[in-house]
């Protein structure tokens, strides 16, 4: 893993992608992810923090090109620096996102309990995903995955296992090994620990740390779930309301939040000791459908002032690596 | 494949009861029915002329020992299956002194075949369409499939059976209407009498096919349309797998399970359906001989038949069953 200065392995610049339907000529559009730009470099871990239905899900997926009606991308590009070719994902075709998915991008997904085909052997999941990536004969091959597996303290023989005969968490961890048997330089995981239990999510979460390290691959991986971000993420990203309202490194993000409503996200988490009683945040968030004029935040937000709900407050660098988008942002807390 | 001997072992017993209580029903049945064969024989045989009282006892003394029933009803019940056991249902009413054996023996080939070519045909082809079109959903060709499917499935098979005749053997007569090949034709299997027995099959086959289509058509498609927004399905295809791979191992293999369920209910039904049209196109299969066999009263010859269609079914069934578990592992957990 050198040092050396390189492009970012992700840039996402002004994406805006929108659920749009129409039945019966009543034209409907969900902004599910407006304006965001981001930036991810190579052996980082970024993780995606909001509450459901902020546009989480929805930006990863279209960063990753899951994308179907209803849902479009109208403006912003999501472009992949990859060691041996630099792709618009949103603008190749369907050959080419073939040739890239799991060699160079592999995605964990949401609920991946259900993941694998339940009426076929596991063996057959690593064949049809990885074995046109491989480039070699099928006992090489999985000899292959078999090491794979094992370096990631996995018994072999889960190949000729079903689906169903696996645990929750020994097909999350099956999942994993999965995605990164063609050592990928760009990992997306949405939720991967959200159906399990927090014994074996620790496991696993440090199973995805140890293999991202390894292979040096970023990782940008979404969760509700604060401990989780704290424990895995070099750097964090709040969404509200299909925008992007912070970003920073996790500690600064949580030892100082800018941004009124990360403030409260994280004033909301309960720390040891800590006996105070805990404040909800009034209002409900916006429905995207119809979000508010300006600042999405701003009629939950005690800082609201008049031009919160005139204007979109633009991001902007408030330290070093550290940038929200807000008018009035909290004082940083000192170290 | 653990739990597999168990599971048959399962399956045949259940097998081995339906089978049991099937007959037994159809025991009950033939002998709740007012028509006494003895009677009817000796009726028959002393139409035309005197016989003496004697003679006439002696006969029905014969004739019960034939139809097997001497003694109560109890000893009756024991005779029955002593018959059954060795296939022996005594002879026919109506074609004596033909064994009911050899009358079954002659016609179950059509009926088999019939119903095995259009049952596979329907199936396949149904599901086959059916998965395509629930995938591919943008396609116009599959879509005005799916139209027609639709237009046929609710007609009844009897009246399509009616369509295709006035169609094909009248409007457009290209397509023999009766029988199951040409008059006189000698049975020799050479090439002619194979042709023969091919198109006397079609119209049978097609009137069968054509209704059952459109149900596994659309049986399929929804149920493709739902795998389709499965995780592994969503997965693969974030995985860039390819699309017919997908198809096939992901989509197709898995909306396979519920049908060939579906499969195994529908083969009562479609033995059902098999009676019809053979009466419908003259086909000399099991069917018309039940329907002449009810109208002569012929007692034995309906039994023989009900029997051996309950032994059909079942085993039709039971096979399927046994495939069950190699397409969903699932199923072979216990």
């Amino acid at each position: 893993m050198s040092e050396q200065v390189r492009e970012p392995v992700l840039v996402v610049s002004d994406l805006r992608a929108y659920y749009r339907t129409s039945s019966f000529g009543v034209e409907r559009e969900v902004r599910a992810v407006d304006d965001v730009s981001l930036s991810i470099e190579a052996n980082e871990i970024y993780g995606l923090a909001g509450e459901s239905s902020s546009g989480k899900t929805t930006l990863i997926k279209t960063i990753a090109a899951a994308i179907q009606p209803p849902l479009e991308v109208l403006a912003g590009s999501v472009v992949f620096n990859f060691s041996d070719r630099r792709v618009d994902i949103h603008a190749v075709d369907r050959r080419e996102l073939a040739a890239i998915r799991w060699k160079h991008l592999s995605y964990i997904m949401q609920g991946s309990m259900n993941v694998l085909n339940p009426v076929r052997r596991v063996r057959h999941s690593f064949v049809d995903f990885a074995f046109r990536h491989i480039g070699k004969p099928m006992p090489e091959f999985l000899q292959v995955v078999r090491n794979h597996l094992q370096r990631l303290h996995l018994a072999p023989d889960v190949l000729d296992a079903y689906p169903h005969q696996l645990s929750g968490g020994m097909r999350q961890r099956v999942t994993i090994a999965l995605a990164t048997v063609c050592r990928p330089e760009f990992i997306i995981a949405d939720e991967p620990t959200t159906a399990l239990d927090v014994v074996v999510q620790k496991g696993v979460l440090a199973m995805i740390h140890e293999i991202q390290r390894e292979l040096g691959s970023s990782l940008i991986f979404v969760t509700h779930d604060m401990s989780v971000h704290a424990n895995l993420a070099d750097r964090l990203g709040i969404m509200y309301a299909g925008r992007l309202v912070e970003e920073g490194r996790t500690a600064d993000v949580f030892r100082s939040p800018r941004h009124p409503y990360t403030a409260h996200l994280i004033a909301s988490l309960p720390r040891l000791g800590d006996t105070s009683p805990k404040k909800g945040l009034d209002g409900a968030p916006p429905n995207l459908a119809n979000p508010p004029p300006g600042c999405r935040f701003h009629p939950r937000c005690p800082r609201a002032s008049d031009i919160c709900r005139r204007e979109t407050p633009p991001m902007t660098w408030l330290a070093a690596g550290h940038r929200a988008a807000c008018f009035h942002p909290e004082p940083e807390q000192a170290a | 494949m653990n739990g597999y001997p168990v599971y048959l072992l399962t399956r045949l017993g259940q097998f081995a009861l339906v089978v049991f209580i099937g007959i037994n029903i159809a025991f009950i049945v033939t002998h709740a029915t007012p028509i006494d064969p003895v009677e009817q024989s000796i009726a028959a045989a002393t139409q035309y002329g005197s016989t003496s009282p004697e003679a006439i006892a002696l006969m029905r003394q014969s004739l019960k020992e034939l139809y097997g029933l001497e003694g109560g009803p109890i000893d009756q019940y024991f005779a029955f299956w002593r018959r059954v056991a060795v296939g022996n249902f005594g002879p026919s009413l109506s074609a004596f002194p033909t064994p009911v054996s050899v009358l079954i023996g002659r016609a179950l080939p059509w009926t088999v075949s019939l119903l095995v070519v259009s049952t596979l045909l329907t199936w396949v082809l149904g599901n086959l369409l059916g998965g395509l079109a629930g995938y591919y959903r943008q396609s116009r060709t599959l879509r005005l499939g799916g139209l027609l499917a639709m237009a046929f499935h609710p007609i009844p098979y009897y009246i399509v059976a009616f369509m295709l005749l006035i169609v094909f053997g009248y409007l457009w007569p290209v397509l023999p209407i009766s029988g199951g090949y040409k008059m006189n034709m000698p049975r020799d299997w050479s090439w002619p009498f194979i042709a023969s027995l091919l198109t006397h099959s079609i119209l049978p086959i097609l009137s069968l096919a054509l209704v059952g289509l459109g149900g596994w058509f659309m049986g399929m498609r929804s149920l493709v349309s739902n795998i389709v927004t499965e995780d592994y399905v969503v997965y693969a295809e974030l995985g860039g797998v390819e699309r017919r791979r997908i198809l096939a191992s992901y989509v197709m293999r898995n909306a396979l399970v519920p049908q060939v369920t579906g499969l195994a209910m529908s083969i009562g039904a479609i033995f059902n359906g098999a009676i019809i049209t053979e009466q419908v196109f003259g086909y000399p299969g099991v069917g018309t001989l039940l329907v002449s066999a009810v109208y002569a009263g012929d007692y034995s010859l309906v039994l023989g038949i009900t029997t051996v269609s309950i032994v059909a079914v079942s085993l039709a069934v039971l096979l399927i069953d046994l495939l069950h578990p190699l397409l969903d592992p699932r199923v072979r957990a216990r």
